[in-house]
């Protein structure tokens, strides 16, 4: 399910002069020149318990399966992939499971990583990490028990794997217990080896977690087996279900015995960390801006966000790069097939109104198109400035411009006078219902009589925006974050029309243009990062230029912890305090 | 909201006669006099009465204090970070995190909470009334099946039922093939739907007792067809219990409406409504109380109006011992 | 007696199932989140979404799939899985189910405790202002809505915001177990806040039987033969004027233990109400079914053992 929570950027790679002068390139790599900086964690002491206060539960704990962000810190901390990002790169992969940089062939069709020795897994396993169980752990991504999101995305090249369900793979060797080569369809080797960062290569030990793949849906997640500095507490059996995982109450995380500090980079300073679900946000928030070893996972209330910044401006941290969000307007059905009445909608909407209802300017910059800064490709497109386009020239909007548009659709008088009600979908609570409410207003301006739901994010995605079917309108609080720092993770799902599909449609506005549909297929293929940027660049701006979306944010997703708390955020993913690397002083 | 509320038990009319005069009046002139004395129901009625013009002409009464329309985002309300302004010349209420005027807003919420109200009362007598008059005349299997069903609707928890059902009607095309479309028309269903029963058991009794008296016996025995008995012989009698009922109802309505707003799936946004006012004021109460304060007097006033208006209607109609 | 103990138990059982039958179909028509697509996420392909159906048996007409339901309920007591807690529903019950009794029982107390001494000293000194300003605070308790309540209670008297710090605020409920005095502390203003409607509806209610029992004749003769006035009241008047409420106060305990949705929220109380009013809104439909059968249970029983009371108090009942 796509992420409505927001992912970092990286920062080393696009450190131009724009970004610097964003304050986004820090030598720590993460002063946004608002709230606090991105540290090391040093200075912090040994020791302690972290708390984490949540209001939302995780939604697997299983490595095949776990997409959401809160899940990805948790794991972060839990499970060693084959490659990862440091908290504070979040552009360059580094070795974490694996020894050293990532082999790959001069046809770019075989990828050969070379596994560390000495890592092992957690109790009840304990035995030493091998190739074959990195193998199995990308092989169960296609049981349909395990069911991973995005196996058949970035592992579809490999061969084989169109016919997988959870078997053996005949594109995935192990020629030795610390090898493993990946044989690809198509030269696409360091997409890859990017993909890797997910949760997915991280090692599943075959004779244990076989038996529970086998049910369905398959019960490791309640089992799971640590590999990093910290596991969840089990009991002898391995069942974290029930002691280090109470279902919407809460998460024990204890240190891994198993768990070589010479074999990882991890610091590992706290010797405990606590996850508290329920509660709503802003109570949570309060007692983290005012207790001590609190980390908030959730995103802080407008109201919280100023009281931070203005009261205690070293416990919040502005995480740049968090994801784009976008009005996506359903193309394939009337109105909004028009393609001059997405263009007046686009110029009328007050996107710095969209803004100050979460919080203001320092909660993110206003966008003007898909790939966010940060994002390879970002300069390419525009970067801040925008494509050009006229009608997300003005943040603040256009109203004349709007009206000439409107115009052109066949609606002399500016207003809309045809007779459909429109269907819109946001997301309940604040401030997502704001911010649809603003959208419905633009659009009541233009003329249009409307109908809006607020509905939570898992109906929003699995009954309205992502099923053509429903037939709805428009979708103001959609947005993507990156899986990885390619632009490909960002665009290609979003916006390609091959993508369409009649359930758990992932293209909301359904865009099928067939230049932008070839374009991408090429640049799926190209390598080098400077060609993919350019690639990637272009795409964006013809994406843009449909008006299928709208984009309106940028974020900076801000994070506070209590004034003890020495956070050291994932710029990779929004943010979160890396429980391995953070401290309390 | 307790089985008991609004004092909904079974309870039997009497009628006396006004034997300090020395004249026999009928019950409705005993009823109106009483009325008319009681100073509390007259000032509970002229409420009521300012609350529904206030609906009635609320674009108008907005204008008459200066405030902008209910609808619009007064951009300059709301500071850089997003806080809306409380209390102030420009807007007499505050403003929401929109930058929408409370004050309009509040005005305009009456229209929901009355039409909802008055409609949803009106839907859930016809409903209990028919069932009722229907159970009670026929008896047999007819009383059983009813009865039965009332009993499987009562052991429903009903709050929840009113959220699952506006949550199935509030999307796209509505439910009941299109019939309810999403928004008033949904919260107003869900509202007679969940408050009928007990207006059914009601009738039912009364008109099991109603059905044995001296003048239906006659009536039938005339070789009246039942119809004809229902309808001028038994319905009359009721009519006192339906006003009386009716109007015990009506707050409960209007509360049940607020709380399905308050819990987000009532009257969707942006039409202003008092409930969901609340639980959109609901996070910030402590530095935002504008928000979460004047909507709530003003559900609690419209509430306490009606329950001023129905216990006086009752106690006119039925003076036990003069409460 | 047997049986007509014998005949409600039966005929609670067939409402239970009835209860189940119409949520069944009312949620059905709920725009629910399909469990496969909850577990397969945002690129997952039709066919990916088909196998994990099949693997789910989500792919079988629903009256299979009722039937499926029902026979793990009877069977097996399994009242299914929470693919969006990732929990089965019966331990996502267990686990919330204290926190509902402590919040019903708790506010049964005050609010019986309030109502009792207000409505008999209201009736006993009727006309007077001890009265009036018990009808009118009665008055204001049915009128207000109970989160509204909530809300101010919290402005005023939550010790992390409120004016007068003095009570814990919202979301600070532990189970009684994990902390007693703090379990206490944090239910005092939810359990005020539950108890004040209802106790208005009881203080009125006991006013007017109190009324009505204190002229009936045998208290005059009571009063007649010289006993005291309290003994009078206490004893015979409250004797008889307090029945109706008892079986009151079993009906709205059974009503109450489905959950209190409305203070759950407000207060942030991990209770039955809050987990089947977010089960609906998340669209997780084996929970919505688990709590309101659970909800309906409680109130069948409720009333069941509230008839049986009547009928062995008054044997014509029995025949009905």
């Amino acid at each position: 399910m796509p992420r409505p929570v927001k992912r970092a950027l990286p920062l080393a790679l696009l450190c131009t002069a724009v970004a610097i002068a964003l304050g986004a390139c820090g030598s720590s790599g993460g002063n946004s020149g608002t709230g606090a900086t991105a540290d090391n964690g040093a200075g912090g002491h040994r020791g302690g318990t972290l708390t984490i206060l949540t209001s939302q539960d995780v939604s697997s704990l299983d490595p095949g399966s776990a997409y959401a962000s809160l899940d990805l810190n948790v794991l972060a901390a839990t499970q060693r992939t084959l490659y990862t990002y440091k908290p504070t790169d979040p552009t360059n992969i580094a070795p974490d499971l694996a020894a050293g940089p990532p082999q790959i062939s001069p046809d770019g069709k075989t990828l050969t990583v070379k596994i560390r020795s000495g890592v092992r897994f957690g109790p009840p396993v304990n035995r030493e990490v091998t190739s074959r169980d990195v193998a199995y752990a990308i092989e169960r991504g296609f049981n349909p028990h395990v069911a991973n999101p995005y196996a058949s995305t970035y592992y579809g090249d490999v061969v084989g794997a169109d016919r997988a369900t959870g078997g053996p793979i005949a594109g995935i060797q192990t020629p030795d217990d610390h090898t493993i080569v990946f044989k690809l369809t198509r030269p696409t080797a360091s997409l890859v080896a990017q993909a890797t960062v997910l949760p997915l290569s991280a090692p599943v030990p075959p004779e244990y977690a076989k038996p529970l793949d086998a049910k369905a849906p398959s019960t490791y997640g309640n089992h799971v087996v640590a590999t990093g500095p910290y596991m969840l507490t089990a009991d002898r059996s391995g069942t974290v279900l029930g002691t280090g995982y109470v279902p919407g109450r809460s998460l024990s995380f204890v240190r891994n015995p198993n768990w070589s500090a010479t074999s990882d980079d991890r610091p590992a300073y706290v010797d405990a960390v606590q996850v508290r679900i329920g509660g709503s946000p802003t109570v949570s928030g309060r007692q983290v801006l005012a207790g001590r070893g609190l980390v908030l996972a959730d995103s802080p209330t407008p109201e919280l966000v100023k009281q931070a910044y203005l009261h205690n401006r070293s416990q919040i941290f502005f995480s740049p790069g968090g994801g784009s969000n976008y009005a996506a307007l359903n193309t394939a059905i009337p109105p909004f097939d028009n393609a001059n009445l997405r263009k007046a909608v686009a110029a009328e909407l007050d996107r710095q109104q969209m803004r100050t209802v979460r919080g203001g300017a320092v909660v993110g910059d206003i966008a003007s198109h898909f790939l966010y800064p940060g994002v390879i490709g970002f300069e390419q497109a525009g970067g801040q400035q925008g494509t050009g386009a006229d009608f997300l020239a003005n943040p603040a909007g256009d109203r004349a411009l709007a009206a000439r548009y409107m115009k052109a659709a066949g609606y002399p008088s500016g207003r809309y006078t045809g007779g459909q009600t429109l269907q819109i979908v946001g997301l309940a609570g604040a401030p997502d219902s704001n911010d649809a409410q603003i959208f419905e207003q633009a659009l009541q301006d233009l003329g249009f009589k409307t109908n809006l739901k607020l509905v939570d994010s898992s109906v929003l995605y699995a009954r309205f925006c992502g099923l053509p079917k429903a037939r709805v309108n428009a979708c103001p609080n959609v947005g993507w974050i990156r899986d990885f720092a390619d632009p490909q993770t960002v665009l290609d799902v979003a916006f390609n029309g091959n993508d369409i599909s009649p359930e758990n449609n992932p293209n909301w506005p359904q865009l099928k243009d067939a230049a932008i549909d070839n374009a991408m297929s090429r640049a799926e293929l190209t390598v080098g990062t400077q060609e993919r940027a350019n690639a990637w660049g272009a795409i964006d701006r013809q994406i843009t230029a449909t008006a299928a979306a709208i984009p309106w944010l940028w974020d900076r997703q801000p994070n506070i912890f209590s004034a003890d708390v020495r956070c050291v955020p994932e710029l990779w993913n929004q943010g979160h305090c890396d429980f391995a690397y953070s401290s309390l002083k | 909201m307790s089985v008991g509320a609004p004092g909904l038990l079974a309870q039997e009319e009497r009628y006396e006669h006004d034997f300090e005069a020395g004249v026999a009046r009928s019950p409705w002139q005993l009823f109106w006099r009483r009325l008319r004395e009681d100073k509390v129901v007259l000032v509970a009625l002229g409420i009521i009465v300012a609350l529904v013009l206030v609906a009635i002409f609320a674009p108008l009464v907005v204008k008459l204090f200066g405030a902008p329309g209910p609808n619009m985002q007064d951009r300059n309300a709301v500071d850089a970070f997003g806080t809306p302004l409380g209390p102030s010349s420009g807007h007499l209420f505050g403003v929401d995190p929109l930058g929408r005027d409370v004050f309009a807003r509040t005005v305009y919420g009456a229209r929901v909470s009355l039409l909802v109200g008055i409609v949803g009362t009106g839907v859930a007598m016809l409903l209990g009334v028919a069932v009722g008059l229907l159970a009670g005349y026929y008896r047999g299997w007819v009383d059983t099946l009813l009865s039965r069903f009332v009993d499987v609707v009562l052991s429903f928890p009903v709050l929840l039922l009113g959220i699952g059902i506006a949550s199935a009607c509030s999307l796209g095309n509505g439910c009941v093939a299109g019939a309810i479309t999403p928004g008033v028309r949904t919260v107003i269903l869900v509202v007679a739907l969940v408050s009928w029963t007990s207006i059914a058991r009601i009738v039912r009794g009364q008109v099991l007792s109603l059905r044995e008296r001296e003048f239906v016996v006659a009536a039938r025995s005339l070789g009246a067809s039942n119809l004809r008995i229902v309808i001028r012989e038994i319905l009359p009698n009721l009519t006192a219990s339906i006003i009386v009922y009716s109007s015990l109802l009506l707050p409960q309505t209007i509360l049940l409406e607020a709380a399905l707003s308050f819990l987000g799936v009532g009257i969707s946004p942006p039409t202003a409504s008092w409930g969901w006012m609340i639980a959109d004021a609901a996070d910030n109460f402590d530095t935002q109380w504008w928000y979460m304060v004047f909507p709530g007097a003003a559900l609690l006033l419209t509430v306490l109006a009606f329950n001023l208006l129905g216990d006086g209607l009752r106690d006119a109609l039925d003076p036990r011992a003069e409460r | 007696m047997a049986a007509y103990v014998l005949r409600r138990v039966l005929w609670g059982i067939v409402l239970l199932a009835l209860v189940s039958l119409l949520t069944f179909v009312i949620f059905y028509v709920l725009p629910s989140a399909d469990p496969a697509q909850l577990r397969a996420g945002r690129d997952a392909s039709p066919a990916t979404l088909h196998e994990i159906r099949v693997s789910l048996g989500l792919d079988r007409p629903l009256p299979a799939q009722y039937w499926t339901y029902v026979t793990h309920l009877v069977f097996h007591a399994d009242l299914g899985y929470s693919y969006f807690s990732g929990a089965s529903v019966g331990s996502l019950l267990i686990d919330r189910l204290p926190a509902t009794i402590s919040l019903t029982l708790g506010a049964v107390v005050v609010w019986l405790l309030v109502a009792v001494p207000l409505g008999v000293i209201s009736a006993v000194r009727r006309g007077t202002w001890v009265d009036k300003l018990t009808t009118g605070g009665a008055l204001l308790g049915v009128s207000a809505p109970v989160y509204w309540l909530g809300l101010v209670a919290l402005y005023l008297f939550a010790d992390d915001i409120g004016k007068w710090p003095l009570l814990p605020g919202a979301g600070s409920y532990v189970p009684f177990t994990n902390n007693p005095g703090k379990w206490f502390a944090s239910l005092i203003l939810p359990w005020f806040v539950l108890a004040s409607t209802f106790a208005a509806v009881y203080a009125r209610l006991l006013r007017g039987n109190m009324i009505e029992v204190l002229s009936e004749d045998y208290v005059r003769t009571a009063r007649a033969k010289g006993l005291s006035e309290r003994r009078v009241v206490w004893r015979h008047g409250l004797r008889a004027a307090v029945t109706p409420l008892v079986t009151l106060a079993g009906l709205d305990i059974g009503l109450l233990l489905g959950g209190a949705v409305l203070t759950e929220t407000v207060f942030d109380i991990p209770g039955i109400g809050r987990l089947n009013y977010d089960a609906i809104i998340h669209a997780d439909y084996n929970v919505i079914q688990g709590t309101v059968l659970l909800a309906a249970c409680f109130v069948i029983v409720a009333n069941i053992v509230v008839d049986v009371g009547y009928a062995y108090l008054d044997p014509r009942v029995r025949e009905a």
